[in-house]
């Protein structure tokens, strides 16, 4: 039988928790026993349990693989986990203050085609919460980015 | 009863204005997520969670039950106006909310909903107050044995009522228990799964977890999804303040069915993961079956707003009760707040029942007084809110997001969280968009130290024995009971569980 006609979306899905089961399971096997034991009594079950989910995936996806969701995603989907990628590097890279106003215009005028208004206060937005709320309110410290505490030593 | 401390909280509230203001903040947000359909009370705590950092625990808690407590008296909005549920629960609400304002009685419709709302929010606060004095000796007694099989029994319970599959359900749950794994073993000190990254050793962030697990997905779909958040007819019926008065009025007039289905909620609300959508459908059913024309029911009969609504604001007050005196969350939303309530320091368990009882009755005051506040506040805004539920997406999507990274940073001032929030995120956007719920995740991880920690004390002092002591045989018996139920259910119904495919 060949792979690609039962391999979808759910299959994957149930193949991915399988495998953290599996391999959660193994590397409980080289903990002293005591820190051994209750990783294994969840994670020899759930294995247990990750392997007839697959195995019901599996016949499901044979029986009625028409129906079945494909694994690759959508641009829609695709584009999402690209912007979120984005938020994340550059906060991390920048830090909230700086980088946080950027992403929001970004995503709401590149991304999204807004209004260069709606934007634009969004954004002034965004850092009035961030810089003014949370740091200059609260004084809470914000974390600065990794680029930007390396720039400033 | 400790009178004298149940009347210190609530004077601790009222003569604070800073406690007052976070209530009137906290009432207003909370009723904007349950208003927003696809948001919801869960998102808005996790979203929460940065504002409340740095907070005292007393304020803090106050603000996020405040938020929490009013969650679905904004859902009640979007069910009524325009047949879209705010939140799962608010969905028998439809029945007869949306043909009341099809018949013109939108105004009527939203102040049933509010006035029954308030209502079963004070009810179920004064249900919690008259039953503490029983719970606490019973909460005294529960040996570690029975806290360990009450952990896995709270996981099988939310496993099997918040999806169509039990194998998933209990996959969720003890993948969130192995990443409370996550961390130095309590009994040896040795590193599990920690990979020697420091940031571990202290396991795995529940806040971050919340935030990727709901939050991410949650933006995910909305992107995906593109648009407002309800998707209807915006010919929302007009209304005026004087059928809203009329409506909050009905409540009265039914007073026992809102009595009855108050408490109804109140018990439901106490068995850990049957709140939410059981309590409002049971209530529904009850209303129709306790009247004398039935027939009205699903044409725009009050009192199918009525029911419901009592009862989704009564539950929280019940499902308080386990969360804070168990550490087993009622509900997924009273999973959330748990981990938040963690943060702030309070340490939900046996232990407040003892030492914790002021910040107890400071939240059950909390959770009556915004269910007040919010009635007050609809009566002020009510001919605006139907405009809540076509906030676009697209505008929320960046705010959310940049609130969720801050979260996970601040909970632990970690930025690695962040990057476990990304990992988070993914897996739990792919859960959803494959059926795999969510919450036995959260309920894992908030349940893996208290199983592990009760298991490793069990089995010093009774050995495996402990399995055969007169409280852990109980919570056996309900464990097995409660699976024995699901199955009885699936083959009742003459269709096989989701896990073989019936769909």
């Amino acid at each position: 039988m060949r792979i690609d006609a039962i391999w979808n979306g759910r299959v994957a899905t149930a193949l991915a928790m399988l495998l953290i089961f599996l391999s959660m399971s193994l590397l409980a096997l080289g903990f002293p026993e005591k820190a051994r034991l209750m990783p294994l009594l969840v994670g020899v079950p759930g294995t247990l349990l990750g392997l007839i989910q697959l195995v019901s995936e599996i016949r499901h996806a044979r029986q009625e693989s028409a129906d079945d969701p494909d694994i690759r995603l959508t641009s829609a989907e695709r584009s999402m986990f690209v912007w979120i990628f984005l938020f994340f590097v550059g906060v991390l890279g920048f830090g909230f203050s700086y980088a946080a106003p950027v992403l929001v215009f970004s995503f709401l005028y590149v991304g999204r085609k807004e209004s260069l208004k709606i934007a634009v206060i969004s954004a002034a937005a965004t850092w009035a919460v961030l810089f003014g709320f949370f740091e200059k309110g609260f004084e809470i410290p914000l974390f600065p980015g990794l680029i930007v505490e390396w720039l400033l030593g | 009863m400790d009178l004298g401390g149940i009347f210190d909280a609530l004077l601790t509230i009222v003569s604070s204005p800073y406690h007052i203001f976070l209530l009137l903040i906290a009432v207003p947000i909370g009723m904007f997520f349950g208003a927003i359909p696809g948001l919801g009370g869960k998102l808005g705590i996790v979203l929460a969670i940065p504002f409340v950092f740095g907070m005292d625990a007393t304020a803090g808690a106050l603000f996020l039950i405040a938020m929490h407590s009013v969650v679905h008296t904004g859902g009640a909005v979007p069910s009524i106006l325009f047949g879209v549920p705010g939140t799962g629960p608010d969905a028998a609400t439809i029945v007869d909310g949306l043909p009341m304002t099809r018949n013109g009685e939108a105004g009527r419709a939203l102040g049933a909903a509010f006035g029954a709302s308030g209502l079963g929010g004070v009810i179920g606060g004064l249900f919690i107050l008259a039953v503490l004095p029983l719970l606490r000796p019973i909460v005294l007694a529960f040996s570690p044995a029975e806290f360990f099989l009450l952990a896995l029994f709270g996981i099988t319970l939310i496993a099997m009522l918040s999806g169509e599959s039990l194998i998933k359900g209990l996959m969720v749950g003890f993948l969130g228990l192995m990443m409370a794994f996550v961390t130095l073993d309590p009994q040896t000190g040795t590193q599990r799964y920690t990979f020697d990254l420091l940031f571990l050793w202290d396991g795995v962030d529940i806040i971050t977890a919340v935030l990727g697990m709901f939050a991410i997905p949650e933006m995910i779909a909305l992107g995906v999804a593109g648009g407002s958040m309800a998707r209807a007819d915006k010919a929302a019926g007009s209304y005026g303040l004087g059928s809203v008065f009329r409506g909050i009025g009905d409540v009265f007039r039914h007073w026992g069915l809102s009595l009855r289905t108050s408490l109804i909620g109140c018990f439901i609300g106490m068995i850990p993961g049957l709140g939410g959508d059981a309590a409002s459908w049971i209530c529904y059913g009850h209303a129709v079956q306790s009247s004398k024309t039935p027939e009205r029911f699903g044409e725009g009969a009050v009192e199918g707003v009525i029911a419901p609504e009592t009862a989704n604001n009564s539950k929280e007050g019940g499902s308080l009760l386990p969360t804070l005196f168990f550490a087993v969350p009622g509900s997924s939303g009273m999973a959330i707040l748990l981990g938040a309530f963690v943060m702030l320091g309070i340490q939900p368990g046996p232990g407040m029942a003892l030492s914790g009882m002021d910040i107890v009755w400071v939240l059950i005051w909390g959770l009556m007084l915004a269910n007040i506040i919010a009635v007050i506040m609809f009566i002020l805004v009510a001919p605006g809110l139907g405009y809540l539920s076509y906030v676009r997406g697209n505008l929320l999507i960046p705010f959310v997001l940049v609130l969720t990274f801050l979260g996970a940073f601040l909970s632990h001032r970690a930025w690695e969280n962040m990057v476990l929030l990304i990992f988070l995120g993914a897996l739990g956007y792919f859960l959803k968009k494959y059926h795999w719920p969510r919450p036995p995740f959260v309920i894992g991880l908030i349940l893996g130290p208290i199983a592990e920690d009760s298991f490793h004390k069990s089995m010093s002092l009774w050995g495996p024995a402990f399995l055969l002591r007169p409280g852990a045989l109980i919570m056996i018996g309900l464990i097995v009971l409660s699976i024995a139920y699901y199955i009885w259910g699936v083959v009742k119904n003459k269709k096989k569980p989701e896990w073989q495919h019936a769909d």
